[in-house]
């Protein structure tokens, strides 16, 4: 990933100086071309090639807004029932990220979306504490959580 | 005592105590000719010190960072002075500052002033006084 960056910004930074132009435009030039022999080149290097995860990062920012503006959207409906009925409480969730940055983006994207609120992370890092404005189902809780936005950051950083 | 577990709070501070510490060095810098200077830089710096201090304590801090607080206030003092008493060298009076256009290789046309240095004295003071003012209450001596 780091080492496939490094080789374009170098690919780049020489066709400015064999172009002898040091404008932005011949950097964007030659950060292209650095990007295409990258691609013909993918098998050399043993990483996939690094335009996939920023592909991933915007896919996971795009999860995120789709996300917001649905449970905006459930919560605005609690908000204004005539009668709300909810349920709030504290569940634990089991997570698999392992790094301290996969957690922390976890815990935000989590705390971000109304109706969850993610209240402490366990001391072992096994788990994530996240308190729910509304439970029907605890488990159904966590599998939708498992398979959205735990997903897309497994596919960002692995 | 319940300790929590701060991880979500030390990674973010291992982030954000760059962007500060940035943006610091740019107020320090800026303060010629749009708003900033040396005063408002160094209790950025010092806000960003406190922030890991906070994240990280106090031990771990110390490995990170050995500076000597208490000597960072005579250090800026003695700039700022030695900055006033440098216009005696050329039997100006004291605190007389003056600036000159320079043409370095590669940042082109600069523009620098004695004040600068002043204003580096004034940061190293209030980065010294802020953070020993911290860490003496916070460690209760």
């Amino acid at each position: 990933m780091t080492f496939q960056i490094v080789i374009n910004l170098i690919i780049a930074v020489m066709w400015m100086l064999l172009s002898e132009s040091y404008t932005v435009p011949s950097f964007i030039t030659g950060y292209l071309l650095g990007i295409l022999l990258l691609l013909l080149l993918n098998r050399f290097i043993p990483d996939t090639f690094y335009l996939k995860r920023v592909f991933k990062i915007c896919r996971l920012i795009l999860l995120f807004i789709k996300e917001l503006v649905l449970s905006n959207y459930d919560i605005v409906k609690l908000v204004y029932a005539r009668k709300p009925e909810f349920e709030p409480g504290i569940f634990a969730l089991p997570i698999e990220l392992k790094s301290n940055w996969e957690i922390t983006l976890l815990a935000n994207l989590v705390s971000l979306t109304p109706g969850t609120l993610s209240v402490a992370v366990a001391h072992d890092n096994t788990h994530l504490y996240i308190h729910a404005m509304n439970i029907d189902d605890i488990n159904e809780e966590i599998h939708s959580i498992k398979s959205t936005f735990e997903k897309a950051i497994m596919e960002v950083t692995r | 005592m319940y300790k929590p577990n701060d991880l979500i709070f030390r990674t973010t501070t291992s982030l954000i105590a760059f962007i500060l510490l940035g943006f610091s060095i740019y107020l320090l810098l800026a303060g010629h000719n749009s708003p900033g200077g040396g005063f408002i830089g160094g209790l950025m710096t010092s806000a960003a010190i406190i922030l890991m201090y906070m994240a990280y304590g106090s031990d771990i801090l110390r490995k990170i960072l050995p500076v000597n607080y208490r000597m960072l206030i005579p250090t800026g003092l003695l700039i700022a002075a030695g900055t006033g008493i440098g216009s005696f060298l050329f039997q100006q009076p004291f605190l007389s500052h003056t600036y000159n256009h320079f043409h370095l290789p590669v940042f082109g046309d600069l523009e620098l002033a004695t004040a600068m240095l002043f204003d580096f004295g004034v940061y190293f003071t209030v980065l010294g006084v802020t953070v020993t003012i911290i860490l003496s209450i916070a460690e209760d001596r």
